[in-house]
C-alpha cells in the first residue's frame, strides 16, 4: 500500500517538478516571478486537448505541439510584458504585477473560449497495468508521464550544462551586465529562458490533462501556487531543487490524502513551505546568502 | 430617475462596498509603505469575516463587538505569520503570504464551525441592526421621505465611511510621524535604516500587523453587510483584486489606493453590459499599466500639480526625493 502511494505520488510530483522547473528557469535568468506561467500551462493543456481531439495524434505529438504553442506564447509574453519593463527606475515589483495581469487576461480569455467547466481529456493512453514486486501496480499512463517528465528535465539539464545557449543562460543568470560585455545578447537569452520555461509548462499541462482526464481554464491556479511553493522549498533558481521539491510535494500530498484526508491536499504545499522557511529560509538547494527579491 | 431612486438599497450597497474596498486598499498599502509586498490581505480578510460571523451566529454577540473582534483576530494571525514571513523580502514574501491565504482558505473549507464549502448564511446584517435600533427608538414610518429600510441602509453607509475616515486619518497621521518616517526609511533601504538606529524588524512587523488588522476589519464589516460568506469569497482572485486597487490607483500614496478602490468598485457596475470581457480587460489593463504608467494613476507629481499649497508640496517631494525614496 505504502509503495503504491509512493508511485502515485511520484507521478503527481513529476508534473509539479516540470511546472516548477519553468518558474525556476525564469527566476534564475530574469530574476522575476512569472505569475503568468500557470496560465501558459493551462493553455498548453488546451492545445494538447485540441490536437488529440482534432487530429487524433499520439500523446508525444500532442506534447510537442503544446510545447511549441506554449513556447510561442512565452515569447509574446517576454516581448510585450517583460522586455518593456527592463529599464532604469522601474520598481522590481512591476514584472510581478504585469505578469499577474497577463495571467488574468489568459485565464478569462480561456473561460470565454472554452467555458468555465472542465472538459474531458480523451484517454489517449491504453489503460494497461504492470505489476511490480507483487503488490505494486504501475499504469502505462504513469510510465508515460514519468518518462516524458524525466526526458524533459534531463534535456533541460544537458542544455544548460553542455550547449552554447546553456552557457549563455548561466552567464546571464550570474550577471547580466558582465554577460552583455562578453558579447552575449542578453535580450535574446532572456527571451530564450521564458520560451523554454513556457514550453516545459505546456508539456506539463498536457501530462496533467492526461493524468486527471480533465482540462479547465482554472486548472492553472492550484498548479501555479504549488509550483511557487516548490521553488522556494527547493531553492530559487535551482533546477535540481525544483525537481526534488516537486517529487517531495507529490509524495507528501499523496501520503496526506491516504492518511489524513483528501480535503487538506491543497494546503500541504504551503505547510511544507512555511516549515522550510522557519528551518532553512534559503530552501533545500538554495545558497546561504541573503534572499533579496 | 428621481433623486430617491439613486438612494435605493442596491446603490447604497455598492457605495458601502466602496468603503470596504478602500479599507482593503489601505491594508495592502500599509505593509507596502514599509517595503513589504504582502498578498495575504484576502487571508486576513477571511479571518476577520469568519471570526465576526462565528461570534455573532454561534455566540449571539452584537455587531459592535464582533467587528473589532474580527479585526483583532486577523491582527493576531498577522503576528503569528509575521515571525516566519518577515524573514523574506520582495517576491518571496509575496508568495509566502499568498500561500498563507490558500492555507486559511483550505482550513475554512474543511472546518465544521465554518460550515465548509457551503459557507455561512444568515449572518446578522448591519441594515437589520440599524432598523431594529431605529424601531426601538420608536421610529415606525418615514423620516425626511426615507422609509425605514432605506434609512437603515443609509446609516450603514455612514457607519462604513466613518470607519474608513478613521482608518485614513490614522494612516495619514502615522505617515507624518516618527514611525511613518521609519517605515519610509526601511522601504528605501533596510540596511541603511538599521545603521540609522531604526529597528527594521519591529517596523516591518508593525506595518504588517496593522495591514492584517485593517484587512480583518474590512472582512468583518463585509460579513455583516453581505449576510453570507464562503471560502470561495477569499481566494486568489480576491488577493489579486486588492493588489489591483493599489497598483491601479497609485502605490506611493494613500490616496492612490483609495482612488483605485473607488474606481474598481464602481467600474464593474458600468461594465455590466460587457460582463464576459470584464476580466479580460482588467488583465490587459494591469499589464499595460506596468508598461506605460508603473506608478499608478495617481503619483506625487500629479498630486502636486493639483495641490493648492504647491510650494509646500513640491518642497516635500524634493525632500523625499533627496532622502532616496525612489520606489
Amino acid at each position: 500500500m505504502f509503495w503504491q502511494q509512493v508511485i502515485n505520488g511520484l507521478t503527481a510530483g513529476a508534473t509539479y517538478a516540470l511546472v516548477a522547473a519553468g518558474y525556476t528557469l525564469v527566476f534564475g535568468v530574469l530574476e522575476i516571478i512569472n505569475m503568468a506561467h500557470a496560465e501558459i500551462f493551462m493553455i498548453g493543456a488546451f492545445i494538447g486537448l485540441l490536437l488529440v481531439t482534432g487530429t487524433g495524434c499520439p500523446v508525444w505529438a500532442a506534447v510537442a505541439g503544446a510545447m511549441a504553442g506554449a513556447g510561442l506564447l512565452g515569447w509574446a509574453l517576454e516581448r510585450l510584458a517583460l522586455r518593456p519593463l527592463r529599464k532604469q527606475g522601474v520598481s522590481h515589483l512591476a514584472p510581478l504585477i504585469s505578469t499577474i495581469g497577463v495571467s488574468i487576461f489568459l485565464m478569462s480569455l480561456a473561460m470565454k473560449i472554452f467555458g468555465p467547466q472542465s472538459v474531458r481529456f480523451p484517454a489517449s493512453v491504453e489503460p494497461r497495468f504492470f505489476n511490480l514486486f507483487g503488490t505494486v501496480n504501475i499504469s502505462l499512463l504513469q510510465i508515460v508521464i514519468l518518462g516524458i517528465s524525466l526526458a524533459l528535465v534531463v534535456a533541460l539539464k544537458v542544455l544548460l550544462a553542455r550547449t552554447r545557449l546553456g552557457k549563455a543562460l548561466r552567464a546571464v543568470a550570474e550577471n547580466p551586465e558582465a554577460a552583455g560585455l562578453m558579447g552575449v545578447n542578453v535580450n535574446s537569452v532572456m527571451a530564450a529562458a521564458v520560451v523554454m520555461a513556457s514550453a516545459l509548462g505546456g508539456a506539463a499541462g498536457v501530462l496533467v490533462g492526461l493524468q486527471f482526464n480533465a482540462v479547465s481554464p482554472t486548472m492553472g491556479i492550484a498548479y501555479g501556487l504549488k509550483g511557487l511553493a516548490i521553488i522556494i522549498v527547493g531553492g530559487m533558481g535551482s533546477v535540481a531543487g525544483a525537481v526534488a521539491g516537486g517529487l517531495l510535494l507529490g509524495a507528501a500530498e499523496v501520503l496526506a490524502i491516504a492518511y489524513i484526508g483528501s480535503s487538506y491536499r491543497d494546503a500541504v504545499a504551503f505547510i511544507i513551505l512555511i516549515a522550510v522557511l522557519l528551518i532553512k529560509p534559503s530552501g533545500i538547494f538554495g545558497k546561504l546568502e541573503g534572499r533579496k527579491g | 430617475m428621481s433623486g430617491m431612486d439613486l438612494l435605493n438599497v442596491y446603490h447604497l450597497q455598492i457605495i458601502t462596498f466602496m468603503a470596504v474596498n478602500s479599507i482593503l486598499a489601505l491594508s495592502f498599502y500599509l505593509p507596502l509603505s514599509a517595503g513589504q509586498l504582502s498578498l495575504g490581505c484576502a487571508g486576513f480578510m477571511s479571518i476577520g469575516a469568519y471570526t465576526a460571523a462565528i461570534l455573532s451566529l454561534h455566540y449571539g454577540l452584537p455587531v459592535f463587538t464582533t467587528i473589532p473582534a474580527g479585526a483583532a483576530a486577523a491582527a493576531l494571525a498577522g503576528v503569528l505569520l509575521g515571525f516566519p514571513a518577515l524573514r523574506l523580502t520582495g517576491v518571496y514574501l509575496a508568495i509566502a503570504t499568498l500561500g498563507f491565504g490558500e492555507v486559511v482558505r483550505v482550513l475554512f473549507l474543511n472546518l465544521k464551525i465554518t460550515n465548509g464549502a457551503l459557507g455561512m448564511p444568515e449572518i446578522p446584517n448591519l441594515n437589520d441592526y440599524f432598523s431594529a435600533l431605529y424601531r426601538s427608538w420608536g421610529l415606525q414610518g418615514d423620516l425626511a421621505g426615507l422609509d425605514l429600510p432605506r434609512l437603515a441602509a443609509l446609516t450603514t453607509v455612514v457607519f462604513c465611511y466613518f470607519v474608513l475616515a478613521a482608518c485614513v486619518a490614522f494612516v495619514l497621521r502615522q505617515e507624518n510621524s516618527r514611525t511613518g518616517r521609519a517605515m519610509a526609511a526601511v522601504k528605501a533601504d533596510e540596511v541603511a535604516s538599521g545603521v540609522m538606529g531604526i529597528g527594521a524588524t519591529y517596523i516591518k512587523m508593525l506595518a504588517f500587523v496593522q495591514g492584517a488588522f485593517l484587512a480583518g476589519l474590512a472582512g468583518a464589516i463585509s460579513a455583516h453587510v453581505t449576510n453570507f460568506i464562503a471560502p470561495g469569497d477569499f481566494n486568489y482572485h480576491r488577493a489579486v483584486n486588492i493588489l489591483l486597487f493599489v497598483v491601479l490607483g497609485g502605490s506611493e500614496l494613500v490616496w492612490g489606493g483609495l482612488l483605485g478602490a473607488a474606481v474598481l468598485s464602481v467600474l464593474p457596475e458600468f461594465l455590466r453590459f460587457m460582463q464576459d470581457f470584464r476580466w479580460i480587460i482588467f488583465g490587459a489593463l494591469l499589464a499595460a499599466m506596468m508598461v506605460f504608467r508603473p506608478q499608478g494613476l495617481l503619483d506625487r507629481q500629479l498630486l502636486c500639480r493639483f495641490s493648492l499649497r504647491k510650494k509646500r508640496a513640491m518642497d516635500g517631494m524634493d525632500a523625499r526625493a533627496s532622502s532616496g525614496e525612489v520606489d
